[in-house]
């Protein structure tokens, strides 16, 4: 038996074969059922996402394992098996627990460490335990696959720090603002990219929310969006004094807030800092704000250079992820070897220790007579006897589980010694 | 007894010391992990150490200047650990650890005085709450500056809008700048009480208030650095960067005062 990981990602396909392949969960239902009936796998998930397809499972024969799901698969979707064939990757035991471990923990996604690959595998594997198609194996697999996409997130930052515009720029508030529980937002005309910022800010409690755009009607309509307030345009100097963050994004040629008018606003603020952030392109906030004491000020380049530092970051953080997830396999190899050899060990010497026992009641059945010391003695003897065979045997068995041939080993002592086939 | 403890408390201090720089470059959780440690390891050793002293000698633990900057080190160390755990900053031993170790260093492995060595500076109680006061008060103004020196890089790093390492290590301005409001509010009182019971204690030991001793000088002009800004922050908004100046500045100050006090000859020295 064999752990197999079989499939094609972003990586090695392209989108409109991926589209292709895509599998609706009823299909994957009817498909895993059909790769289980065929008996070349004994557990199986399938994962199917929008970057990749692939077949986890246990199987005798690795090659036909992909060979009978891959074809399945193209019956299915009406697609040339032949056309897939140079595409398909196979990874067997080792490499098979790698790639688990780094998919679920988002190493292998196009977007390294966004989270949601860990829940559509989460998906993957519930479908699967639906469909009855997940066995001991599969199992310890995902379970101990699922620990480690936690360990990565919770050891490492590599999701930490934004890859989005407006998500950097929730990051860089929460550098000036500690928490953004409460804190008043100002959006400044009412475009798409400040309306998402924006929406980003109030997920993490900011609030209220307050929208000026030179169309009264448009700012109505997105206050409302936004669960907030319209605000007249002219009246943007008392917005900004009660306001922590301002999002503008407004089409004007020239800037909409200078320099004196923040100037003004931040004596009566106390030190309270303010936060802009200049998504329009030209910009609204004259550039010379930024020099004032406690304001903040990003312009669309700022941000995307802070996106830049946050992608290194996030690099940098993968590394050391990659690092934890290599420990992880080899701990899980190790644990899957020792699982291989474990049993025959074990009714080895059950088998030896009936023997001895059986063997000892005979022997004192026919000396009456003895005393207790002699039958302490005898029974020494025939404990010190079974373990100094056992010995041998034993360790071998232990070194080979570890060294990736438990199976050849654990088949011949069972020969050997006619133990049952539990193993 | 004492000198082993000393210097078992002194390599802690430097493990915790190395350990929170490298977290700051490595930020591997379990480098921080050890920082904590070391940091607990030492300020436990660092307590027997006290206790040792004080059955020794038969007297508070703060009996010459060396002493008594160690006993700040002890209060310094339980702090940062208090602060680090309610400010959630991992990165705060980093910036109070070194200040600490150097502190430390200072703080002599000798046989300690007996009570009745010490002269007649020391016989009353109000000599002794003197001392503690103003360590009390030190340790509250390294942590002070700690916070102050972070809120500098942090802000430095936002407004240059290139975020680097402190950026990420570093947590917000705000927290920052209330972590070094509130040190100055605790460290203030205990340094002003503990400076006029110097100069009372003097007044009626030496019938004079030691103008010229260079650790009571110095220390006056730290003391109203720290009214300056205390009086600032609470009327006129002084806060921020401007506020961040200031403690850099008393705690250099003060880290000047406590250097007199070690090497020039006064009342203070040993």
């Amino acid at each position: 038996m064999a752990l197999v990981v079989a499939g094609l990602n972003h990586r090695n396909a392209p989108i409109a074969l991926r589209e292709q392949l895509a599998v609706e969960e009823d299909k994957l239902r009817e498909l895993i059922r059909d790769v289980q009936a065929t008996g070349v796998t004994t557990e199986t998930v399938l994962l199917s996402t929008c970057n990749r397809v692939e077949v986890y499972a246990v199987a005798d024969a690795p090659g036909e394992a992909r060979a009978a799901v891959f074809r399945r698969l193209c019956q299915h979707r009406g697609v040339d098996p032949a056309s897939l064939e140079p595409i398909v990757y196979t990874h067997v035991d080792e490499e098979a627990i790698r790639h688990t471990f780094r998919v679920a923990a988002s190493l292998d996604s196009m977007m390294v460490g966004e989270p949601q690959i860990l829940g559509q595998v989460k998906d993957a594997f519930a479908l699967a335990q639906a469909c009855e198609t997940v066995g001991p194996t599969l199992h310890t697999l995902f379970s101990q696959a699922f620990a480690v996409a936690k360990r990565v997130r919770t050891d490492t930052d590599i999701a930490r720090h934004a890859v989005s515009v407006s998500f950097a720029a929730v990051g860089l508030a929460k550098k000036i603002f500690a928490g953004l529980t409460g804190r008043a937002v100002l959006l400044v005309g009412a475009g798409k990219m400040s309306e998402l910022a924006a929406k980003h800010l109030v997920d993490q409690g900011a609030f209220p929310i307050y929208v000026a755009n030179r169309t009264w009607s448009r700012a109505q309509e997105m206050a409302r969006a936004l669960a907030g307030t319209a605000v007249p345009f002219a009246e943007l100097d008392t917005a900004l004094g009660s306001v922590d963050i301002v999002v503008t994004s407004t089409g004007a040629p020239e800037p909409v807030i200078g320099r004196e008018l923040v100037q003004r606003v931040m004596h009566d603020r106390r030190g309270r800092p303010l936060f802009f952030i200049d998504i329009a392109v030209p910009r609204d906030v004259e550039e010379s704000v930024e020099t004032l004491d406690d304001v903040y000020c990003y312009d669309i380049d700022d941000l995307k250079q802070v996106v830049d530092a946050n992608m290194r970051e996030r690099a940098r953080e993968a590394q050391r992820a990659e690092a934890l997830v290599e420990r992880e396999v080899q701990k899980f190899t190790a644990r899957l070897r020792d699982v291989e050899v474990v049993p025959t060990i074990v009714s080895l010497r059950e088998r030896l220790e009936s023997i001895r026992l059986a063997e000892l009641k005979r022997a004192l059945a026919r000396v009456p007579a003895a005393t207790a010391e002699t039958r302490d003695a005898m029974d020494a003897l025939s404990s010190a006897i079974v373990n100094k065979i056992l010995h041998a045997p034993v360790t071998k068995l232990r070194e080979s589980g570890r060294a990736g041939a438990g199976r050849s080993w654990t088949t011949l002592v069972q020969e050997l010694f006619g133990l049952g086939r539990k193993a | 007894m004492l000198p082993v403890l000393a210097n078992l408390t002194l390599i802690c201090y430097a493990c915790a010391t190395g350990l929170a720089l490298a977290y700051l470059v490595q930020r591997e959780e379990i480098v921080h992990r050890l920082a904590g440690l070391a940091t607990m390891a030492g300020w436990v050793i660092h307590s027997i150490a006290l206790v040792v002293l004080v059955v020794e000698s038969g007297r508070p633990p703060f009996g010459s200047l060396a002493e008594a900057v160690s006993m700040a080190v002890w209060v310094v160390v339980l702090l940062e650990m208090l602060v680090e755990r309610q400010y959630q900053i991992p990165a705060l031993g980093a910036f109070v650890m070194p200040v600490a170790l150097v502190l430390s260093l200072k703080s002599s492995a000798a046989r300690p005085a007996t009570l009745q060595q010490l002269g007649e500076a020391f016989r009353g109680a109000w000599v002794w709450v003197h001392i503690a006061l103003a360590m009390v008060g030190i340790a509250a103004f390294v942590l002070n500056f700690a916070g102050a020196l972070m809120y500098l890089l942090q802000e430095r790093q936002l407004k240059a809008k290139r975020p680097g390492a402190f950026y990420y290590r570093l947590p917000d301005l705000q927290t920052l700048d209330r972590l070094t409001y509130r040190t100055l509010a605790l460290g203030f009182p205990f340094l002003t009480t503990g400076l006029i019971l110097g100069a009372v204690w003097a007044r009626s030991t030496w019938s004079a208030v030691l103008t010229l001793d260079p650790l009571a000088s110095l220390s006056s002009l730290a003391w109203a650095i720290y009214a300056a800004t205390l009086a600032g922050r609470a009327v006129a908004g002084l806060h921020g960067r401007r506020a961040a100046y200031f403690a850099v500045f008393g705690f250099t100050m003060l880290v000047l005062t406590l250097g007199a006090g070690l090497f020039l000859p006064g009342r203070h020295g040993s």
